[in-house]
């Protein structure tokens, strides 16, 4: 089936499906809640930018928090010793991006002056590559056991 | 949906992975239709029937017991 969404989507068709569910499931809720929003703003007293990133973030993390659990996302994999050496380089992407990310901040922005400031841009950094991996653990950990499953 | 995909697969000594490669999908995806959690478009049916060499009928019609 023709449509313009396809250039987003994978090429399985398993997996195409259950993305094209997750992001109606997503539009559908962003739907409701900017409808809920709408109704009850006067209440909350939103400015048009928080309602705006408001209904992006819920689109943007109930999507990936679906495709995360799916465990759509390593469909091949199904030995140990692969599972092993994928967690090994997704340990070694996050600590990569934790040196990347501080690298670049103190080169583009500015190098901390105070111990408040490192203390900042290393709880950014850290917590950031610390979601990264926990991410992607869970969504290659749910994916080797499905795989499992079907051996 | 219960079918012969896996039957018919293993009597040709064929493994999941080969069998997806040549049909353009992911492993998982194999494995899914062969425990009959996951119903493949026409198009995919077709192209493992050809893969395996057998008809539609073999992998996928289910006959009424009397």
């Amino acid at each position: 089936m023709k449509s313009w969404i396809s250039f987003i989507l994978p090429n399985d068709e398993y997996k195409r499906l259950k993305m094209l569910h997750f992001y109606a499931e997503g539009g559908v809720l962003l739907f409701i809640s900017m409808f809920v929003l709408f109704l009850v703003n006067d209440y909350f007293g939103f400015g048009p930018d928080a309602i705006v990133l408001l209904g992006m973030m819920l689109f943007i993390f109930y999507v990936s928090t679906r495709y995360m659990f799916a465990g759509i996302e390593y469909p091949d994999m199904t030995s140990e010793k692969s599972y092993r050496k994928e967690v090994r380089v997704t340990l070694m992407r996050s600590v990569t991006f934790l040196g990347i990310f501080t690298g670049f901040y103190i080169l583009l922005v500015d190098i901390p002056a105070t111990q408040e400031a490192w203390i900042d841009l290393a709880g950014i950094a850290i917590i950031t590559s610390a979601v990264m991996f926990i991410s992607t653990y869970i969504s290659l950990k749910r994916s080797y056991r499905k795989n499992r499953e079907f051996l | 949906m219960k079918n012969n995909v896996k039957i018919t697969r293993m009597k040709r000594s064929i493994t999941q992975q080969h069998l997806a490669r040549k049909v353009g999908v992911a492993r998982q995806t194999i494995g899914l239709i062969e425990k009959g959690q996951y119903n493949p478009s026409l198009k995919l049916c077709v192209a493992i029937a050809k893969e395996l060499g057998v008809t539609l009928d073999d992998l996928f019609w289910e006959e009424e017991e009397e």
